[in-house]
């Protein structure tokens, strides 16, 4: 009997048994779903971060006051702006970066830019709004040759302004109902004059002196300094990170390397270590979603032993009427096969419906909190990335899965003995 | 006329040598020729099930041979004899053995999908047969959406699905009121009539007097006599 047949009889089957194989179809539709949506998301998010490091700059280092707990002093640690952080680098034990150190790295090779920032939060206030923002003073000068935010309309800071800020899209159009170019702002009390719009983020920045007059008055402090490297192989970077750190540590009276008062992050470390992270969650959160579909086998072997035990009766009709054992092999085969497939595809879409919701999820609360270490952790998974492959592949995967549970059921109900089956109650 | 079953000193034994032996059948010789209307008749128990299991290729003897249609088919594979009943042998049940969640229409079709005829033959066919037993109107109806008798005919029209030589019933009109059997009765008369061979089993010994021109009487085993009606007169023959 062609293949053919064999689907049509396996079909039946399949439509006539609705409660029953619809319920063992769900069990295969959760586990492929969480398959497909751990791989989708965690795929988004690995390319999610290559891109947020890349605009971040490979060739971007940040030196920030405060002991890593990397071992040797270099590692990453929170900033203003860094991929990952948070935590605040001002602290009253930390001995803080200043005018001196900047200056004692202008003497390290390799470097093309030093830029210093302050950081700090403040209240802006806009027509009748006001909400908490972060500000980042900045040497305007070199700003702009640093940075990797892109403008969406006006220009970056320039040496001639004093009360102007640059600020995020998000900022302007999601937190405050409009901010457009040109407009008057207040922050602390003292207005500001809007000149540029950055394409994304929450960000407000002002040239660095204006900052430190609204909010550290008197002081010389940075919060964290910036270096731009002409050549970022890994071991330029390395070997520039390595003079930084003599050249640090030397200005700062520090005579051991483990009592730097200091980190530099090397972006290379920042996305090992990030990377190896994600994939750690995936394996993690793919090991639930393999157990799961362990467990929508079990059920797909359980349904197909109890629908060849019901049907004994009907293999030995069909067996007296010229069904070979083949034939009854391969119709309960398919059959099994058939319910993979249905909750393989239902199991796709379903992955791709939920990991659009997660990754909208994480948009809207990424949006609503300011800068830190659960707006980037959540931003990564702001977007999902959905391989075609992946759902063939997906589709195919629970066929076989089907198929290899119901092949011990199948092959009974081949060798039934056609009078015994007719005797079957 | 030709033999077309032969069944020649068989024996079927379940656990055959062991304590829990059972001899089902014990030498029995039986002659099955085209255009018979024979009858397998014996109380419950009697062995009867168990020769119509083997003349019906559903089985093969523990000892001695069968032949269908002069091949000798003792030997062979559960998958090799399902494909020569399917071709050869149609069956009609007593409980009528319908597949439940095909209509009557692709019930008909089953045993040509078996054999691997196409699918605008299959249909053509059934529709004949299922017109022939008068119930064009229901092709499209599930079993239980029709009555037994009309089940049964169903499982007549599908019996004769592949153009069987022979025509193989158990018990045809068991589950069945006197009217409605009447009527099956009729409907396997009028099929020797047109030349196929038809073999029922029962225990009713009314039935098979009316019907068949040749009864097999078995008890314990074993043919006691075989009866055969001539010039309308049952005549004892040699067993």
């Amino acid at each position: 009997m062609k293949i053919k047949k064999s689907v049509h009889l396996a079909w039946n089957i399949l439509i006539h048994s609705k409660i029953r194989s619809w319920l063992t179809i769900i069990g295969i539709i959760i586990g492929i779903a969480s398959v497909v949506a751990i791989l989708s998301i965690s795929s988004g998010a690995e390319k999610q971060l290559s891109s947020s490091l890349g605009k971040l700059g490979a060739d971007i280092i940040t030196i920030t006051p405060g002991a890593s707990r990397a071992i040797g002093g270099t590692g990453f640690q929170g900033g203003g702006n860094i991929a990952f952080g948070g935590v605040s680098p001002s602290t009253t034990t930390t001995k803080n970066l200043t005018s001196k150190d900047l200056d004692a790295i202008k003497s390290v090779s390799n470097i093309k830019y030093i830029l210093g920032e302050i950081s700090d939060r403040g209240t802006m206030g806009y027509l009748s709004k006001s909400s908490t923002v972060s500000v980042t003073g900045v040497d305007s000068t070199v700003w702009k040759e640093i940075t990797t935010d892109t403008l969406s309309s006006g220009r970056f800071l320039t040496t001639s302004d004093t009360y102007s800020i640059v600020i995020g899209s998000n900022l302007a159009n999601s937190v405050f109902s409009g901010i457009s170019l040109n407009s008057k702002v207040t922050i602390e009390g003292k207005v500001f004059k809007v000149v540029g719009i950055l394409s994304s983020g929450n960000s407000v920045y002002m040239p660095i002196n204006t900052a430190r007059e609204v909010f550290s008055p008197g002081s010389d402090n940075y919060d964290s300094i910036q270096v731009k490297i002409t050549d970022d192989s890994t071991n330029a970077t390395n070997k520039t990170i390595t003079e930084m750190t003599k050249v640090l540590m030397m200005e700062r009276g520090i005579l051991q390397q483990k009592n730097v008062d200091f980190s530099i992050s090397n972006p290379a470390e920042i996305q090992s270590t990030v990377s190896s992270t994600l994939d750690t969650i995936s394996i993690f959160l793919g090991a639930i979603a393999a157990i799961s579909l362990i467990v929508g086998a079990i059920g797909i072997a359980n349904t197909m032993f109890t629908s060849v035990l019901e049907k004994t009766r009907e293999i030995g009709i069909m067996k007296a009427i010229g069904a070979k054992n083949r034939d009854v092999l391969s119709i309960f085969l398919i059959n099994s096969g058939m319910i993979g497939m249905v909750g393989g595809i239902g199991g796709a879409l379903l992955g791709v419906v939920a990991s659009g919701l997660i990754s909208s999820l994480a948009t809207s609360s990424s949006s609503t909190t300011t800068q830190g270490a659960g707006n980037m952790l959540g931003s990564l998974f702001t977007s999902t990335s959905i391989n075609p492959w992946l759902l063939i592949g997906v589709v195919a995967f629970s066929v076989l899965i089907g198929m290899a549970a119901g092949a011990i059921p199948a092959y009974r109900a081949s060798k039934l003995s056609p009078i015994e089956a007719l005797r079957y109650e | 006329m030709t033999t077309i079953i032969e069944l020649r000193d068989v024996w079927k034994i379940y656990n055959e040598g062991e304590e829990n032996q059972v001899i089902a059948l014990n030498n029995i010789n039986l002659h099955v020729k085209k255009g018979d209307f024979i009858a397998i008749m014996g109380p419950s128990g009697s062995g009867k099930s168990t020769a119509m299991n083997l003349v019906g290729s559903l089985d093969i003897p523990t000892r001695g041979k069968i032949f269908l249609d002069q091949h000798n088919i003792s030997h062979l594979s559960e998958s090799d004899l399902a494909q020569v009943r399917g071709r050869r042998i149609g069956f009609i049940f007593q409980q009528f053995n319908l597949i439940p969640n095909l209509t009557a229409k692709e019930n008909v079709m089953l045993p040509m999908m078996f054999q691997g005829v196409d699918e605008i033959k299959r249909e053509q066919k059934a529709e004949t047969l299922l017109k022939m037993i008068e119930l064009g109107n229901r092709m499209d109806h599930y079993p239980s959406e029709l009555s037994g008798g009309q089940q049964q005919r169903v499982a007549i029209a599908r019996a004769l699905a592949n153009d069987p030589e022979v025509i193989l019933a158990d018990e045809p009109t068991g589950n069945l009121d006197t009217h409605t059997g009447q009527i099956v009765m009729k409907f396997l008369n009028e099929l020797n009539d047109k030349g196929k061979t038809i073999i029922i089993v029962t225990h009713d010994p009314n039935l098979a007097t009316e019907h068949a021109k040749k009864i097999y009487w078995i008890k314990d085993g074993q043919i006691e006599k075989v009866t055969e009606k001539l010039k309308g007169k049952w005549k004892t023959l040699k067993k």
